[in-house]
């Protein structure tokens, strides 16, 4: 118990407390500036209500705008898990030559695709295709900007199936879906899950393609949304961003723990045989 | 019920490699019929191409009358069991056993009846509701085989059956499987590389190499009279000797020399390994080197000379160009 030890202790002290704040602090104005009856940018005991729930519920676009994001964020997440899944499937069990340069380039050219460095293309194209506004063409554009890496993760949990899976179902007469769906889906399923609330999260926030691509205020999802709440002298709408905050952040949250719960998430294959 | 015929069968990989080649084979209705060999001699891709895994290159494979060569495995009316066991693992004991009628797409009733009707024959009736998991090695072992037993298949195909069972654990399942197969009079073919679980299980074995079979015969047949120099070496637990005597080598069993006042070999005893029962002496006669078999408690001192000799019998005779046995 050395003075110097003291020290040093109480150095990391206030340093983790320093970190812990900096994560806490937004977290509890979430918590608290919604049922403020002045909500301010600071933290501060809120002084109870429910005006600012009222208020953003009478808001023309805040509930469309969720439930625009839910739509968007489903039909996204559902297009990416099951095309990873089939594609990673296949390319995990079928040898074609250079199926390895393939996955890599594509990873990589995903980033470049959908980023910021293909907006205007996939502007030009989506306007042609006549997909503007359209919320099956958005999810389509931000699915295909998930499905490379989605591909990419969940082949290392099909690589992990080990083949004598597939093999004895084959020989009790298994059909090639009934494989998949009987053996390697439920085998491989931490993978699928984790696949498939990363997807929804990343879609949940993805602003920049339903921005440019949804041009109607009343198809734009919550995170589009969320840049517009403004008040008519130009500063922002603390009664209802406070509130819109906290809608927007529930349903990744239930999600996860949903999942979390029910199929535990795993990032890398192998499983215990 | 059926026998498996195989007419000049090969499986070439896609790298040139023929697993194997040109091979011809008859395992009778009912046998236990034994692929023995080293790894890599095509045993197990023999084995593969008998239950469709991988395409025959040539030649046809037929079960019973019905010609399979392109079917389906699923079409083969085989059921196999793989050296891992390959148990789903998200499935119980039950749900396992009742998968190849789940996909034939039998009532759950039936699947049911089915799961418990032969996990009780095979001593598993307590782990219907446990996962692969919870299971020790010789129960998921009896489990893929149960599995195996509710496809009713006309063949049985076993990978390594025994190979990822500890020693003890084997010689227990050893005889199981034996028994398992006279009571359900299936055709059974296994592919081991251990000799003794060879020579222990089967009604007749053939022992591969590159490819092609060296010798097909019983138990007894490829342990007296090894055909060639490859068989001879391969089978039995301690190593046969192979002395070159002019234009021949001469093949004698540890097992089959004793002592005796005049003989076959004269050395001096170098090593003494005792084996439990038995100690085999290992002989310094010039270049070669020859081991025989002693009774416990009856083993020479290092060092001294002894002369041991065979049964005429017992002493073979093989090529020296091509290894085969002369008479």
């Amino acid at each position: 118990m050395s003075p110097l030890w003291m020290v040093r202790r109480i150095g990391f002290y206030v340093l983790i407390t320093l970190v812990l704040a900096f994560f806490a602090v937004p977290m509890l104005w979430l918590a608290s500036a919604p049922f403020d009856s002045k909500p301010g940018l600071g933290l501060r005991w809120p002084d109870w209500t429910f005006a600012n729930v009222a208020a953003t519920f009478e808001h023309p676009y805040a509930l469309t705008s969720l439930v625009n994001s839910l739509v968007l964020c489903v039909v996204a997440t559902v297009v990416t898990t099951v095309l990873a899944a089939l594609a990673a499937y296949a390319l995990s069990r079928v040898r074609i030559p250079g199926r390895d340069l393939l996955l890599y380039l594509l990873l990589l050219l995903s980033s470049v695709v959908t980023g910021t460095a293909a907006m205007v293309p996939i502007f030009v194209m989506m306007l042609q295709l006549g997909l503007i506004n359209s919320q099956f063409g958005t999810a389509l554009v931000i699915a295909g900007g998930m499905l490379p890496a989605a591909i990419f993760i969940l082949k290392d949990f099909m690589d992990a199936v080990p083949r004598s899976y597939e093999e004895s179902a084959r020989v009790f007469g298994a059909s090639p879906w009934q494989v998949l769906g009987h053996v390697v889906l439920p085998v491989a399923r931490p993978g699928v899950a984790t696949i498939f609330v990363w997807a929804f999260v990343n879609a949940w926030g993805n602003f920049l393609l339903p921005f440019l691509l949804m041009r109607d205020v009343g198809q734009q999802p919550a995170a589009v949304l969320l840049r517009t709440l403004y008040d008519e002298g130009g500063s922002a709408n603390l009664t209802v961003i406070p509130v819109f905050s906290l809608l927007y952040s529930i349903p990744v949250v239930v999600l996860y723990l949903f999942v979390s719960k029910r199929y535990g998430f795993r990032f890398h294959g192998g499983i215990k045989s | 019920m059926a026998g498996i015929t195989i007419e000049e069968l090969s499986t070439v990989y896609p790298n040139g490699v023929r697993a194997v080649d040109a091979l011809d084979l008859e395992i009778s209705d009912g046998e236990l019929f034994a692929l023995l060999g080293p790894s890599g001699c095509g045993k197990t891709t023999l084995l593969r191409t008998i239950a469709g895994l991988e395409a025959a290159s040539d030649g046809a494979v037929a079960i019973g009358e019905r010609d399979v060569t392109r079917l389906q495995p699923g079409d083969r009316r085989i059921a196999m069991v793989f050296q891992d066991y390959a148990l789903f693992p998200h499935m119980t004991v039950a749900e396992n056993i009742a998968y190849p009628l789940r996909v034939r797409g039998a009532a759950k009733s039936v699947q049911h009846e089915t799961a418990v009707r032969t996990a009780d024959g095979l001593s598993l009736g307590a782990l219907l509701d446990r996962r692969p998991g919870q299971l020790s090695g010789g129960q998921q072992q009896r489990a893929a085989l149960a599995r195996a037993v509710a496809a009713s298949a006309e063949v049985l195909l076993l990978d390594e059956p025994l190979s990822n069972l500890d020693a003890r654990l084997r010689l227990e399942a050893r005889t199981f499987l034996k028994k398992l197969q006279r009571e359900l009079e299936l055709t059974t073919v296994f592919v081991t590389h251990d000799q003794a679980e060879a020579l222990a299980l089967a009604d007749r074995i053939a022992v591969m190499d590159a490819g092609k079979i060296r010798q097909l015969g019983t138990p007894r047949e490829v342990f007296q009279r090894p055909a060639d120099t490859f068989v001879a070496n391969f089978i039995g637990s301690t190593p046969m000797n192979l002395v070159p005597r002019g234009d021949v080598v001469v093949g004698v069993r540890p097992e089959y020399l004793s002592p005796a006042a005049d003989g076959l070999f004269t050395g001096s005893v170098s090593i003494v390994e005792n084996l439990g029962v038995t100690s085999l002496v290992t002989l310094d006669c010039g270049e070669d080197q020859i081991g025989y078999i002693v009774p416990e408690d009856d083993e020479p001192s290092v060092g001294t000379t002894v002369t041991v000799d065979a049964p005429p019998a017992r002493v073979l005779r093989y090529d020296k160009e091509t290894g085969l046995l002369v008479r």
